[in-house]
C-alpha cells in the first residue's frame, strides 16, 4: 500500500471514528450527572474559592440538596435552577462563556493574546526567512572556519 | 530592525506588570477579624429554631434590638476558651438595659444535656437555640464553630467574626456600627 | 523553664546568623566583584556555610519546640497540640505561614550551599560569584521576613498551666501526603532560584553566551521535576482527602504553583534551541525571570489573603514585603536585560516553521498563553473588584473551557515535534515518520469509541494522545536500536519518557473529567442497593473515639466482594468535621465512596447517605506522574554526551553532520 493511500485511510478512519463518537446519542442524562454539572457552576458561598461540587461544607450540602430538588421537579433548564439556587443562598455563579460587560474581558483577552502571539510568530518567521535569504548559501570559506573552530574546540575538550 | 519588536515587547511587559501591581496594591485586604459574607448588609435569613425550654425561636421577631448570634458546640475547644468572654459581654450588655444587645447561642448538632451541663458549669444565662434542622447553619453558611454574627435592630446582618471573639471586640464593634462608622 | 526559652533563643539566633551571613555575603560579594578584588571574590562562597548552619539551627529548634509542645512560643500555641501524632507534628511546621516561610528559608539555604559546593572549584569566576550574590540577596529577603514580620520564634502571650493548643488544621493531619507535598513543592519552587541567579549573573557579567545555560540546565531540570511531583502529590492529596473525587480545582493556590511550572516547562524546551542554535537568548532569560518572579507573586497571592482560597493562610503581615520584592525582581531583571540588550542580539535565524526549533517556538507560545490565561483567571476577581467594586468568582468552568484547546494543541505538538529534524523538514519526511504514530493515534481513537467514549473533545484528546505517544515511542525505539540500552536510558529518551507521562496524564484527565458519574444513595443495613453497575450494602457503622478525634465509619460491601470504610471524623479540638473517602482503585476505573450529609452517622444509625463517584483511569494519573519523574531523572543524569558542550552552538548553514 502506498504511503499516500495509508494516510488517506488513517485520515478517513480517524474522522469517521470521531464523527461517530461525537454525534452518537448518549441516552438520557443521568439526574446525578445533571446535579453535578449544575453544582460545578455555583460557588460555595462560605468556603473560599471552591465550587459547590467540590465543597463538603454544610452550606454546599444544602445547596446541593436544593439543586437536587430543582432537578427532580422536572422540566427546568440548568440556568433556571442555577439562578434560583444562587438567589436563595446568596451564592455566586461561576463565570461561564456568556459573560457580559467587563466580565467578557476574561474571555476576550486570552483570544486577543492568542491572535497577537500567532501573528507575532508569523511575522518573526517571515523576517527570519528574509534575513537568511540575504545571507545566502554557505561558502567554502565558511566551512573552513567551522572546521578550524571545531578542531580548536576538540583541543580544548582534552583538558579536564 | 530586530530591536524594535523586542523593545515593544519589553514595554508591553513592563506596562502589564505595572498594571498588575496597581491592582494588587489596591486590592490589599482590610485585615480585620470580620470575615466577609454575601449576607453582609443584607436582611438576615428568617430562620426558626427551638430553645432549651422547647419554645420556638424566630430570628425575624428579634427586630428592634441588636442581636448577636454565637455558633457553638460544647466539644469545641475554641468555643470553651471563648466562653468567659461571652459571659463578660452579656454582663456588659445587661448593664446597658434596653440599649444592650441580645446574645443567643446557636448550637450545632450537639447533645442537649452536654450543652446544658456546660452552661451550668461555666455560666451564661442567655437563650440557647438548638439548630437541629441545620436551618441556621445552612442559611448563615457556618462551616466551623465558633462563629459570631451581629445583626442590627432592623434585621440586617452587619458583621461576622470567624473564630474566637473577645468581649471587647463585640462591644466596640457594636458601638462602631451604632455610630455608623 | 530553661529548656523552653532555649528553643526561642536559639531559633532566633539561627535566623539572625542566616540573615547576617546572607546580607553580608551579598554586600561583600558585590563590593568585591565591582571593585575587582579577586581574592575577596573567591571568598564569596564561604558565606553559604553560616547561612545554612543558621537555618538548620532554627529549623531544628522549631522541630524541638514542636516536639516539646513549647507553648512559650506563639507559633507553637497556634499549631501545636499534645494530641497530634508525631508525624503530623513534624508537618505542623508548614501548616501555617511563619513555619512555611522558615521551610522556604531552609530550602533556599540548602540550594545556596549546594551551589557553593558544586562550583567551589570556580569560586573566583565572576559568573559564579555573582550568582552566589543573587542567591544571598534572595536568602536575605526571606530570612528578613522570617526574622521580622513572619517570625515563627515570637514569644507568645502567657498561657495557663495545662494549656493545650488546637494543633494543625485537621485537613493537614489527615493524610500522610501532608508530610511530602509541601517540602517537595518547595524544592521545585525554590530551586528555580538557582537558574535565575545564574541568569542575572550572566547579565551582570555580560557573559550572555551559552555557558551559564549548560551549567544550570540540570538545576532547572531538577527543580522542574520536583515542582511536577509536588503538584501531582497535591492532586493526589486532594483526591484522597477532600472527598469530591477531584485532583485539581483551579484553586488560586494550585494556580500559583502551576504558573511557574508552565513558564519553567517552556524554558526547558526553548533552552534546547539556545543550546543548539544560540538563539532565543532574551526569551530564555525572560522565561527564567518570569518563573522566579511568578513563584514570588504566587506566594504573595496566596499568603496575603487578598484572594480567597481553601489553601490560603490567615492574612499575614508579609504581603507588602512580597509585593515589593516581586516589583524589585521584575524591575531589576527588565533593567538588566535592557542594559545588555546589545549583547543579547541572537545571531542566526530560524529558517522554517516546520522544524524542531519551529515546534519549540510554537510550544513556547502555547505555554506562555496558558500561563497568561491562568494568571488572568486568578487575578481577574481582583481586577473587577478594583475597577467596579464588585465581587466575582472565576471558577473551574472558565479554566476548563480555556485549557481544553491549549491541551489539545500541546498534544498535537507533542506528536509532531519529536520527529521533526532541526532546521527544516520536508513534507515527504514528515509523512514517512508520522505514519506509524498516526496509525497508533487512530487505533486509540477507535478503541475509545468502541468502549463507549463520547464527546468530541475527549475523543480528540484520546486520538491525539495516541498520536503523541506513538511519536514518543518511535523516538525511544530508534534511540534504543541505535545505541542499545544506553540509548534506551539516554538523555534524549528522558524527554520522551516525560512526554509519555504527560500524555497519560492528559488522557486520564480527559477521561476522568468527562466520564465521571456520581450519585447520592441511601443505605440501610442488610439491603443491597444497585447503581451504575455496582452494588452497595451497608454492613455496619463503627464508632472510634480517642482524645483527638471521633470517627464514624460506614462499612460498605461493594459488589459483594470487599468492604470499604468511608468515614467522617470530627476533630474535637477544632469542632471541625472531615470526611475520609474510601476508594477502590482499578486500572480501568475507581469507585470512590464518601459519606454525605452534615451529620455523622451514629452507631445505631438506620441509614447512611453515601456519595459515590465512578471515575475512569484515575490510576493512570499517578502512573503518568511516575513516568514523568523517571524521565526527568533520565534527562538529568550526566551521561556521556552525544554533543560536547564545547561544540559551537551556532552552527553555520550546511555544516551539520546529522
Amino acid at each position: 500500500m502506498s504511503r499516500r493511500l495509508s494516510w488517506l485511510l488513517v485520515l478517513f478512519v480517524g474522522v469517521g471514528a470521531l464523527a461517530v463518537g461525537a454525534t452518537r446519542d448518549r441516552g438520557p442524562l443521568d439526574p446525578g450527572d445533571r446535579i453535578d454539572a449544575i453544582s460545578r457552576r455555583i460557588a460555595c458561598p462560605v468556603c473560599d474559592g471552591e465550587s459547590v461540587y467540590e465543597s463538603r461544607n454544610p452550606a454546599s450540602e444544602a445547596i446541593r440538596s436544593a439543586i437536587r430538588e430543582g432537578v427532580r421537579a422536572g422540566a427546568l433548564d440548568d440556568d433556571t435552577v442555577i439562578a434560583g439556587v444562587a438567589e436563595a443562598y446568596g451564592a455566586q455563579v461561576l463565570l461561564v462563556p456568556r459573560a457580559t460587560g467587563l466580565d467578557a474581558l476574561a474571555w476576550a483577552l486570552p483570544v486577543t493574546a492568542a491572535v497577537v502571539a500567532i501573528a507575532a510568530l508569523g511575522a518573526t518567521f517571515r523576517r527570519w526567512r528574509a534575513e537568511s535569504a540575504a545571507i545566502g548559501e554557505a561558502t567554502e570559506e565558511d566551512r573552513r572556519i567551522v572546521e578550524r573552530l571545531r578542531a580548536s574546540a576538540d583541543d580544548a575538550a582534552e583538558e579536564p | 530592525m530586530t530591536a524594535r519588536p523586542a523593545r515593544l515587547a519589553a514595554l508591553v511587559t513592563a506596562f502589564v506588570v505595572l498594571g498588575l501591581l496597581v491592582v494588587l496594591v489596591r486590592a490589599a485586604p482590610d485585615s480585620g477579624p470580620t470575615a466577609s459574607t454575601t449576607l453582609l448588609d443584607q436582611p438576615a435569613p428568617a430562620v426558626v429554631g427551638t430553645t432549651a425550654d422547647g419554645s420556638t425561636f424566630e430570628l425575624a421577631r428579634r427586630r428592634g434590638s441588636w442581636v448577636v448570634l454565637n455558633f457553638f458546640t460544647s466539644t469545641c475547644i475554641p468555643c470553651q476558651r471563648e466562653h468567659p468572654e461571652l459571659v463578660a459581654f452579656a454582663e456588659d450588655q445587661e448593664r446597658l438595659g434596653a440599649l444592650g444587645a441580645e446574645l443567643h447561642t446557636i448550637v450545632q448538632h450537639d447533645d442537649r444535656e452536654a450543652v446544658e451541663r456546660f452552661f451550668a458549669e461555666n455560666g451564661g444565662d442567655w437563650p440557647i437555640v438548638f439548630d437541629d434542622a441545620f436551618k441556621f447553619q445552612n442559611s448563615f453558611g457556618v462551616a466551623q464553630v465558633p462563629e459570631t454574627w451581629i445583626i442590627d435592630p432592623s434585621g440586617i446582618v452587619r458583621a461576622r467574626a470567624i473564630g474566637e471573639v473577645t468581649a471587647e471586640f463585640l462591644s466596640t464593634t457594636i458601638q462602631r456600627l451604632r455610630q455608623g462608622v | 523553664m530553661p529548656a523552653l526559652s532555649l528553643n526561642l533563643a536559639l531559633g532566633n539566633a539561627g535566623l539572625l546568623i542566616t540573615l547576617v551571613a546572607a546580607s553580608v555575603g551579598a554586600a561583600a560579594g558585590a563590593v568585591a566583584l565591582i571593585g575587582g578584588n579577586r581574592r575577596a571574590v573567591a571568598q564569596t562562597y564561604l558565606f553559604a556555610w553560616p547561612v545554612l548552619i543558621g537555618t538548620v539551627l532554627s529549623v531544628v529548634m522549631m522541630q524541638r519546640a514542636l516536639a516539646q509542645r513549647d507553648y512559650s512560643i506563639e507559633f507553637v500555641q497556634q499549631v501545636g497540640s499534645s494530641t497530634t501524632p508525631t508525624l503530623y507534628n513534624v508537618a505542623a511546621m508548614w501548616s501555617a505561614l511563619e513555619g512555611s516561610i522558615l521551610l522556604w528559608v531552609l530550602v533556599l539555604a540548602a540550594f545556596t550551599a549546594a551551589v557553593a559546593l558544586r562550583f567551589r572549584a570556580r569560586r573566583d569566576d565572576p559568573l559564579v560569584a555573582w550568582a552566589l550574590v543573587v542567591m544571598y540577596a534572595v536568602t536575605t529577603f526571606f530570612a528578613l521576613i522570617s526574622f521580622g514580620p513572619a517570625s515563627p520564634f515570637r514569644e507568645g502571650p502567657g498561657v495557663p498551666i495545662g494549656f493545650d493548643g488546637p494543633g494543625p488544621n485537621p485537613l493537614l493531619q489527615n493524610h500522610i501526603l501532608v508530610l511530602f507535598h509541601p517540602p517537595i513543592l518547595y524544592l521545585g519552587y525554590v530551586g528555580f532560584t538557582v537558574p535565575f541567579a545564574f541568569a542575572i549573573a550572566a547579565l551582570v557579567t555580560g557573559r550572555v553566551g551559552e555557558g551559564w545555560l549548560l551549567e544550570t540546565r540540570r538545576w532547572a531540570l531538577f527543580s522542574w521535576g520536583f515542582l511536577t511531583i509536588g503538584i501531582l502529590l497535591g492532586g493526589w492529596w486532594s483526591y484522597e482527602v477532600l472527598g469530591w473525587s477531584g485532583v485539581w480545582a483551579w484553586d488560586p493556590v494550585e494556580n500559583a504553583s502551576l504558573l511557574p511550572w508552565l513558564t519553567g516547562t517552556a524554558y526547558i524546551h526553548s533552552v534546547l534551541v539556545q543550546q543548539r542554535r544560540g538563539m532565543l537568548r532574551v526569551w530564555n532569560l525572560s522565561l527564567l525571570v518570569a518563573t522566579f518572579s511568578l513563584t514570588i507573586l504566587g506566594t504573595f497571592l496566596t499568603r496575603s489573603g487578598i484572594i480567597n482560597s481553601v489553601h490560603a493562610f490567615a492574612a499575614g503581615e508579609v504581603d507588602g514585603y512580597l509585593l515589593g520584592f516581586f516589583a524589585l525582581v521584575v524591575a531589576v531583571s527588565i533593567g538588566l536585560i535592557g542594559w545588555r540588550g546589545d549583547r543579547l542580539r541572537a545571531p542566526g535565524t530560524i529558517d522554517s516553521p516546520i522544524s524542531r526549533e519551529g515546534a519549540f517556538l510554537a510550544n513556547n507560545v502555547v505555554f506562555a498563553l496558558f500561563a497568561f490565561i491562568v494568571l488572568l483567571g486568578t487575578v481577574f476577581p481582583l481586577i473587577i473588584e478594583v475597577v467596579q467594586g464588585r465581587q466575582t468568582v472565576v471558577g473551574a468552568p472558565y479554566f476548563d473551557r480555556l485549557s481544553m484547546p491549549i491541551g489539545l494543541t500541546l498534544l498535537f505538538l507533542m506528536a509532531v515535534a519529536p520527529v521533526l529534524p532541526w532546521r527544516t523538514a520536508s513534507t515527504e519526511l514528515l509523512s514517512t515518520r508520522l505514519l506509524w504514530p498516526a496509525r497508533i493515534g487512530v487505533a486509540t481513537l477507535v478503541v475509545a469509541v468502541l468502549t463507549g467514549a463520547d464527546g468530541w473533545a475527549p475523543l480528540l484528546a484520546f486520538g491525539l494522545g495516541g498520536f503523541a505517544a506513538g511519536a514518543a515511542l518511535r523516538q525511544i525505539a530508534l534511540a534504543t536500536r541505535r545505541h542499545g540500552w544506553r540509548g534506551l536510558v539516554g538523555r534524549a529518551n528522558g524527554g520522551m519518557v516525560v512526554h509519555l507521562g504527560v500524555i497519560l496524564l492528559a488522557v486520564a484527565l480527559a477521561a476522568s473529567n468527562s466520564h465521571t458519574h456520581s450519585a447520592t444513595i441511601e443505605l440501610e443495613p442488610g439491603r443491597e442497593v444497585a447503581w451504575g453497575g455496582h452494588t452497595f450494602e451497608l454492613v455496619e457503622v463503627v464508632n472510634e473515639r480517642d482524645e483527638r478525634t471521633d470517627t464514624a465509619r460506614a462499612n460498605v460491601l461493594l459488589d459483594r466482594t470487599k468492604v470499604y470504610g468511608p468515614a467522617v471524623t470530627t476533630y474535637l479540638q477544632m469542632g471541625m468535621t472531615i470526611g475520609t473517602p474510601s476508594v477502590r482503585t482499578g486500572l480501568a476505573k475507581d469507585v470512590y465512596l464518601t459519606i454525605d450529609g452534615t451529620n455523622p452517622p451514629s452507631p445505631d444509625a438506620s441509614t447512611v447517605v453515601l456519595r459515590v463517584f465512578v471515575k475512569p483511569m484515575i490510576l493512570w494519573l499517578w502512573i503518568g506522574g511516575a513516568l514523568m519523574a523517571i524521565g526527568t531523572i533520565m534527562s538529568a543524569i550526566p551521561a556521556r554526551l552525544h554533543r560536547r558542550p564545547t561544540d559551537p552552538t551556532s552552527v553555520v548553514l550546511g555544516a551539520t553532520d546529522r
